[in-house]
């Protein structure tokens, strides 16, 4: 016991990037020192706040639009030197609207990579956040080890439970795949909209599968990711949203929840 | 048949977005949040970003597509940075002591058992709870540790994504992220204790 995880095995360790042998003898070593455990936790935790707390600058919407326009001017400019080697008859006439044309033509165009790009920022910084909050009501629940709220494995008494807590229904699945239980269930809340966390162990994998109510926002459907070592899956069905997050591996959390997906159909 | 001018223009600035924009587009808050922290302020992040993408699209013929974008460009980021004034002042100031060590992963070197005290997670999680203090144990970070940490944790990039774009070994990545961790644990445990002596 008294050869430690070392700071770098515990930082791969948060970060996903430990082989298969060094994952099998850490977790042999975590299993039996509760000072490492701890220690493995913090390295966790960390990494999540120093997600957070790194994304702190944003570029201004005058920023966007000046390189937008530097790099379509450059585009353009490029792309006339290669034109320039062909001969050309130009029409004096015509030099009046072509500048005008191109000008109406670069508004637009910048217009529209200004309000793609704004699109494509905010929907994928709101689903790292929420892939983040989840991941770390997870990670708090296992270090936590606290009874669920509602403890059972049969969907008619976990169901039931959210009746008068959350301002829609959902439906849990029949059948689970093989070596997968439901646990029970939390009331909880992701990113301050009432959600039920149900929870699942996948062989000896615990599992969170959070439920909400779906919003307006464009949220990725079938997006996976892998955040903080944990593999976070979403979906969407035509009522709810749903996000689950788990370290077991990919394919069975993926059986998983298009199982909880299909039931909600 | 001969197209007319204004015709032709169309044809190069139409409101399509190139594969350049295209690209670019939704790593461009990433760019200015990393370019932010390495410069450490508006006017050079800006410069910085403006720089690596102009370049990026001179260069862009060298990409090679489907393969990392994201890795391409912001080895250019990194590359830009370096060669600026604060990049280079970043360079002369700080002594990459891990690239001597870089096969040493035990990473005891800087921080040696009992430097982080064991018996204060708590606080060190109220700590974590806190933004500003934990930005304020990344601003004082050297550049080679920030930026190996932003790329890990903000960008979610993997260890040998990291290992192209600062083009080091992976065993550096490693150790080098460890450090940082291990640095920011201690600022913000002398922090939150500040009368307290940290055990060496």
């Amino acid at each position: 016991m008294n050869d430690h995880l070392s700071a770098p095995i515990l930082s791969a360790l948060a970060d996903g990037e430990l082989s298969a042998d060094q994952l099998a003898n850490a977790s042999h070593h975590l299993s039996q020192c509760p000072l490492c455990t701890g220690d493995a936790l913090y390295h966790s935790l960390l990494k999540s706040a120093t997600a957070k707390a790194g994304q702190r600058y944003m570029p201004t919407p005058n920023l966007r639009a000046r390189v937008a326009l530097q790099i379509r001017e450059l585009s353009i400019q490029n792309s006339q030197d290669i034109d320039s080697a062909r001969p050309i008859a130009r029409g004096s006439g015509f030099y009046g609207w072509a500048a005008a044309a191109a000008l109406l033509l670069l508004s637009v165009g910048i217009a529209l990579v200004q309000y793609g790009w704004n699109r494509s920022a905010t929907a994928s910084a709101q689903y790292a956040a929420l892939a983040t909050e989840a991941c770390d009501q997870h990670i708090a629940n296992l270090a936590g080890n606290s009874p669920p709220e509602v403890i059972s494995s049969d969907r008619h008494t976990v169901k039931p439970w959210f009746q008068g807590k959350l301002p829609f229904s959902f439906n849990l699945p029949e059948n689970l795949p093989s070596g997968t239980t439901l646990d029970g269930a939390n009331l909880t809340y992701l990113h301050g909209r009432p959600t039920a966390q149900l929870l699942y162990s996948v062989g000896k994998h615990r599992a969170s599968v959070y439920l909400q109510k779906r919003s307006d926002d464009k949220m990725a459907n079938g997006h996976s990711t892998d955040h903080s070592g944990f593999h976070v899956l979403d979906f969407r069905s035509r009522d709810i949203d749903g996000i689950a997050v788990s370290d077991v591996d990919s394919p069975r959390l993926s059986d998983l929840v298009s199982l909880i997906a299909r039931a909600q159909e | 048949m001969m197209l007319l001018p204004w015709k032709r223009t169309d044809t190069v600035s139409g409101s399509q977005t190139s594969p350049f924009e295209e690209l670019v587009g939704p790593l461009f808050p990433s760019l200015y949040n990393v370019a932010f922290w390495l410069s450490r302020s508006s006017a050079n992040a800006e410069d910085l970003v403006q720089e690596t993408l102009l370049k990026a699209l001179r260069g862009f013929n060298t990409f090679e597509s489907g393969t990392n974008f994201k890795a391409w460009i912001f080895r250019i980021l990194r590359n830009t940075y370096l060669t600026s004034q604060g990049g280079l002042a970043a360079r002369r100031t700080v002594a990459l002591e891990d690239e001597l060590n870089a096969n040493d992963e035990s990473g005891t070197a800087q921080y040696p058992e009992g430097a982080i005290d064991h018996q204060t997670p708590e606080l060190n999680l109220i700590q974590m709870g806190n933004q500003a203090a934990l930005q304020a144990a990344m601003e004082k970070l050297p550049a080679p540790f920030l930026e190996v940490l932003l790329l890990c944790d903000v960008e979610e990039m993997r260890y040998k994504e990291i290992a192209i774009i600062l083009e080091i070994p992976i065993g550096t990545v490693m150790s080098r992220i460890a450090r940082a961790r291990a640095s920011i644990r201690q600022t913000l445990t002398t922090a939150s204790e500040p009368s307290r002596e940290i055990r060496r």
